[in-house]
């Protein structure tokens, strides 16, 4: 008896016990830092209580700038990622020459590492040898080319594009993956009843995608949240901290200025956005299961 | 939907939007490569759409050697062969446990790996990092193997979970008669039943770990260890003005990426739309 009850504990000690080293503890201590002035090395930390909310909150404009990006980021990633997602779903959604090519060639960025493309797009960007540029200059256009990631009006517009380059794969999968499980015959009877093709998208395609639109926004809004690694790689926050973004002050705060209370504030600020998309997705794909 | 008639106009229209987008899709990898095979003079001279003159082939081999392309690829590639079978294992014996051995906390347990999923990697950084210093494990393959495995943990468990419960239970009963232990029954008969889940697993990991960047930068402070992403940083760091070797660099980078998606691009496909289904 006494061995029914453990087995189940022995076969999952493993896990159990690196998931609580390496994420549960961890992310409790932070919590518990975040209410500390502490430079990471002195014996003594500072209880400061909230302090370090309220410092980022009226205080650190970079830390304003970096939500502010970070908002702007999950608009524009619902909006463009997202919609030419949905866009080349819809058109690659029917039996046609080259579809698994197309699909590949716009997938593929997707598997790259955020760095890859930062890099990548960073030469593209270059401001005598870039693409772009050249480009422009050959257009006859040298008005409009810009030192696009060291101008900070134009720098996280620039990040973006190399996200949205990666990016557009995934909700396309996913929307494409939705747009099969819809069976032909409500198309059929729209024909049969005189429907238009736009009122057949906008009455049928859409709804019967609902399911598929709400696991493509929470994981875009989620990894837009978390954007880290192509903004580190390709401006490194500048110029003049304009492409800051949750994350990556984070880091800058905590591993770079040492100033642990801050960085920890921030990712609790991260966590909490974090909670605001995922739960009620949680809630929602858990009373469909049940039902 | 067959059966709708498309207009031939519309479908020319959506074919040279396609193409069109296509081949603004591949301009980066285009150029990238041009630059990549060029030489340096060459590359200050000639114009910027124009084929090298002669393949450099060179770059690719300097980028190798002295960029310490070799070790960086290396040492990933180890990384990668050990934590993604090491963690399946351990996130298939939870999900096992999740699943099948009338564990009365099974739901409670599950929703308690789930909320990992929340935390993100920021979240844990700091207090890791003090661990790790504190067990002097920083830089060491068993600190990068427990860290890496540990933010696998949930999405694994969710995945092999959700794929474990749609095993008959007829088969443990089977098992039974049969006399098999839990051990056997799980490495020769989950184990088996659950290849499809696996392999989506293993190809995600696979990616996850190759592309992991902030854990890298953080927890690989020994430039002997760096992996890929971390050491192409470095690479730049090193040759901030060599654009043709810092192109190969990245060229070289992405081939065994390219080649996984090439022979697996089924299993991503499906994976990526069942996975986030859960």
């Amino acid at each position: 008896m006494a061995n029914r009850v453990l087995k189940p504990w022995l076969f999952i000690m493993p896990a159990l016990l690196i998931y609580l080293t390496v994420i549960f503890f961890p992310a409790i201590y932070t919590f518990y830092l975040s209410f500390f002035s502490w430079n990471g090395v002195a014996p003594h930390k500072d209880f400061v209580g909230i302090q370090n909310y309220i410092d980022l909150i009226m205080n650190d404009s970079v830390f304003l700038r970096a939500l502010k990006n970070n908002l702007q980021w999950t608009v524009g990633s619902l909006v463009f990622i997202m919609g030419t997602g949905l866009i080349l779903a819809l058109m690659l959604n029917k039996k046609m020459k080259g579809r698994v090519l197309f699909r590949g060639v716009f997938y593929f960025p997707y598997v790259l590492s955020g760095i890859v493309v930062a890099l990548g797009w960073a030469w593209m960007y270059n401001p005598t040898q870039g693409f772009i540029n050249k480009v422009l200059e050959s257009l006859g256009l040298d008005s409009w080319t810009h030192a696009w990631l060291a101008e900070p009006k134009t720098a996280l517009y620039a990040v973006f594009v190399a996200a949205l380059w990666q990016g557009v794969g995934q909700p396309m999968v996913l929307f494409l993956a939705g747009l099969q499980t819809i069976p032909a015959d409500p198309y059929e009877a729209a024909i049969i009843d005189g429907a238009k093709q736009y009122q057949s998208f906008w009455y049928i395609t859409l709804p019967l995608l609902r399911e598929t639109f709400i696991i493509v926004i929470a994981t875009t809004m989620i990894a837009s949240m978390k954007v880290y690694d192509i903004i580190y790689g390709m401006t490194g926050g500048g110029p003049a901290e304009s492409t800051q973004v949750l994350s990556s002050w984070m880091y800058y705060q905590t591993f770079r200025f040492a100033n642990i209370g801050s960085g920890s504030a921030i990712s609790l600020f991260l966590v909490l956005i974090t909670m605001i998309v995922i739960i009620p997705y949680v809630f929602y794909t858990t009373r469909k299961s049940h039902l | 939907m067959e059966e709708i008639r498309v207009h031939p106009a519309w479908s020319a229209l959506r074919y040279t939007f396609l193409i069109l987008l296509a081949a603004l899709f591949l301009i980066p990898v285009i150029f990238i490569a041009f630059t990549a095979l060029k030489s340096k003079p060459e590359l200050l001279t000639s114009p910027f759409y124009a084929l090298p003159k002669q393949f450099q082939w060179g770059n690719f081999a300097k980028a190798w050697d002295q960029g310490n392309l070799s070790m960086y690829m290396r040492n990933t590639v180890f990384i990668c062969l050990v934590k993604v079978p090491l963690g399946i294992i351990i996130e298939a014996l939870a999900a096992y446990a999740l699943t099948r051995l009338n564990f009365k906390w099974s739901n409670a347990m599950f929703a308690f790996f789930l909320v990992g999923m929340m935390i993100p990697m920021q979240a844990t950084l700091v207090p890791l990092n003090i661990f790790l210093n504190k067990t002097h494990l920083v830089s060491t393959y068993p600190g990068i193997f427990l860290v890496y495995v540990g933010f696998g943990i949930p999405f694994g468990i969710l995945i092999l979970r959700g794929f474990f419960r749609t095993i008959p239970k007829e088969i443990d009963e089977a098992a039974l008669i049969d006399g098999c232990g839990d051990m056997s029954k799980f490495f020769r008969i989950i184990l088996p039943l659950s290849i499809p889940a696996i392999a989506t697993l293993v190809i995600f990991d696979f990616m996850a770990t190759w592309n992991e960047f902030l854990l890298a930068q953080i927890f690989i402070t020994k430039d002997t260890m760096k992996t890929i992403t971390t050491g192409l940083m470095s690479f730049r760091g090193e040759h901030s003005t060599d654009y043709t070797l810092l192109n190969a660099g990245v060229l070289i980078s992405i081939i065994p990426t390219l080649l996984v998606y090439l022979l697996f691009q089924k299993y991503f496909v499906s994976g990526l739309a069942g996975s986030v289904k859960g």
